[in-house]
């Protein structure tokens, strides 16, 4: 037996002998000097590339982390692991790849971490291609302006601050004031309006608690079909929470590659930023302003860039990004929300005044802006929605000066009265984002006076009564309105005659 | 108190004084005197790996080759000469360790370079696949 098993070995040999011949497999190899915080320092490797991966094999299996500090005689490596399994004299080798995650369509619908490892328990996830972490950003030429509507189902937002496929939109406000319901709401009426739109959720450093709901809340609506959700905890190392946007951007430009149309919600950017500020100060990068490094806009501003819209010659797909960023008692002048705010080409900022006056969305219309969606607006709420920007801001002001005096004059009085129609109009609950045709519709109602006799306290009431009128006898209406093309004056006019209808109803009460 | 010098000036000194046969105890004695008055003691592992680099590049390699069981001459013979043919050095200094740890196979280590070829590996590496 003994005999056997020392043949076998001179076996083993005489092939490893061979191969050592020709040499190939003579790997660049590093040992591991310090280790802690997830960070692993390495001498030698001198060969190695920014963000490339290497791999530590450690007692319990190989560890992988990506180099980020190359300094003239050692490495500094953010571990991809936890930082226990590593210790000092590790080897370390250079696995001659920079960082992929698998992409393609078998991600729909599942819940991966930042290295698109399966955490829903379905299964291993098989793709067909993989796609590069780090990317850089398509040029010039391969883009096209934004022109096409992104309709995110919330009438505020559509009516005020239009988005457009490839369009960077800030969502930004303190806690508690409903900046994932709306990124939510925007997935699900992707769905419900069945627009083909691919759903990337990236969730950096959330409570999994709370991923579970919205992964339970976005099967009930049917989008999770059509979404894939990058998920880290705060109990992930800062490295998975540092490369999870960068992983779910890769998933969703294969789909952009693919003349496909993607969504991507970072949530949230902040934390985002807090976890390479960790990664960095642990590399002992100098720290600079709030202690962030000094690269942390371009951390967030080549993010960003790898959303557009792709060029007809490049198929004309297009990655639209819904940033999050969380302020600190509404403060949008701190590092990183001004950072952001110039990066994209818009904000929609939340109030906590607004949303504990119980106006949800609590949409500020007066800091709140979209710089280029104008242009992809669609042409029947464009129809409609006119100055209503105008009028619910300077509403606001008038509201908070009027509180002051009693006699104002007539024209402020309409002035304040369309604007409380406004405001009740444009709330919307949670998980019911409008179509096009109700938005139009409403829009239409009270834009031009006819709730102008309806209290500000029966606009929902009268809208629903006007859109379950207009559903049930002006069929042709509403699917003239949902084509998205600038209403006919007869279908105005239907409109009107049913609001009209609708608002006596309602008189006097 | 010395004054403190880069570990690449330290590993180019001791490495040229290693290379040219220069008064090889002292050179020791002086690094070992040097570390301890500079209070560097703990860089002694990074500093002797820098200076096995700074020999290679001179064309004296230190290489450690692990294996289940012993060497023959002609398997030995046939190691230095991958060496020889990769690093082009001229001095040659094969450390041999047998380890039954490494079940079958060979390990060979030259300064910044590795071939490993062993069981262990392979089962570790296939350990972390099955993992994922």
């Amino acid at each position: 037996m003994a005999e056997l098993s020392v043949a076998e070995l001179s076996k083993d040999l005489r092939a490893a002998i061979t191969r050592l011949e020709h040499t190939e497999g003579l790997e660049s190899v590093g040992v591991v000097t310090r280790v802690g915080d997830g960070v692993a320092w390495i001498h030698g490797l001198r060969d190695a590339g920014y963000s490339e991966v290497l791999q530590i094999e450690a007692p319990s299996g190989i560890v992988e982390a990506f180099a980020l500090n190359l300094m003239e005689d050692e490495i500094g490596a953010v571990l991809l692991g936890t930082d226990a399994e590593v210790s000092a004299g590790n080897t370390v080798r250079l696995k001659g790849t920079a960082l992929v995650v698998p992409v393609g369509p078998e991600l729909l619908g599942r819940v991966v971490d930042p290295l698109g490892r399966p955490l829903d328990g379905a299964g291993p996830i098989k793709t067909k291609a993989v796609g590069l972490v780090e990317r850089e950003a398509i040029g010039v030429m391969g883009r096209k302006s934004v022109h096409e509507p992104l309709m995110t189902g919330i009438m505020a937002i559509d009516a005020m601050f239009p988005i457009g496929r490839g369009q960077r939109e800030l969502i930004i406000g303190d806690r508690q004031t409903g900046k994932t319901a709306l990124a939510i709401d925007t997935m699900i009426n992707q769905a419900k309006q069945k627009t083909g739109v691919v759903n990337v959720y990236v969730a950096i450093g959330q409570k999994l608690s709370k991923v579970a709901r919205l992964v339970d809340r976005l099967k009930a609506e049917g989008v999770m079909d059509q979404t894939i959700i990058v998920a880290t905890s705060p109990a992930d190392p800062a490295s998975l929470l540092y490369l999870a946007p960068y992983a779910g951007t890769a998933m969703g430009e294969y789909f952009r590659d693919n003349k496909q149309h993607a969504l991507m919600i970072y949530d949230d950017l902040t934390k985002h930023a807090v976890a390479y500020r960790q990664m960095s100060l642990l590399l002992r990068r100098p720290p600079g302003r709030e202690a962030y490094p000094g690269d942390v806009f371009y951390l967030h501003s080549r993010l960003l860039e790898r959303s557009a819209k792709l060029s007809d010659a490049l198929g004309a797909g297009s990655l639209t990004a819904l940033p999050i960023i969380e302020t600190q008692a509404g403060d949008i002048s701190a590092y990183i929300p001004t950072n952001v705010i110039s990066i994209t080409d818009g904000q929609i900022f939340l109030e906590t005044d607004l949303f504990y006056q119980g106006i949800r969305p609590a949409i500020s219309a007066g800091l709140s802006v979209s710089r280029v969606g104008g242009a992809a607006q669609t042409k029947a709420v464009k129809s409609v929605s006119g100055n209503l920007k105008l009028g619910l801001s300077q509403f606001r002001e008038l509201a908070s000066f009027a509180q002051f005096g009693s006699d104002l004059d007539e024209s402020t009085k309409s002035q304040i009265e369309r604007g409380q129609r406004l405001t009740e109009l444009l709330k919307q609950p949670q998980y019911r984002p409008a179509s096009i045709w109700e938005q139009v519709a409403s829009m239409y109602a009270v834009t031009n006076g006819l709730f102008d006799r309806v209290n500000p306290s029966h606009i929902k009431d009268a809208q629903a009564a006007l859109l379950a009128r207009l559903s049930a006898d002006h069929t042709d209406v509403v699917k003239a309105l949902e084509t998205g093309d600038k209403p006919t004056d007869a279908v105005l006019k239907t409109i009107g005659t049913a609001a009209t209808h609708v608002a006596k109803g309602f008189e006097g009460k | 108190m010395a004054v403190k010098l880069s570990r690449r000036r330290i590993t180019h000194y001791v490495a040229d004084n290693l290379a040219t046969g220069t008064d090889v105890h002292n050179t020791l004695m002086q690094l070992a005197g040097y570390l301890v008055d500079t209070r560097r003691t703990k860089e002694l592992d990074v500093i002797v790996r820098d200076i096995e680099y700074a020999l290679a590049e001179r064309g004296l390699v230190s290489a450690r080759v692990v294996t289940a069981f012993k060497l023959s001459y002609v398997t030995r013979q046939a190691i230095e000469d991958v060496i020889n043919s990769r690093k082009k050095s001229h001095d040659i200094q094969l450390q041999h360790v047998v380890d039954p740890a490494v079940l079958g196979g060979l390990r060979l280590d030259i300064p910044g370079f590795r071939l490993d070829t062993t069981l262990a590996h392979t089962l570790s590496t296939l350990r972390t696949n099955y993992k994922k």
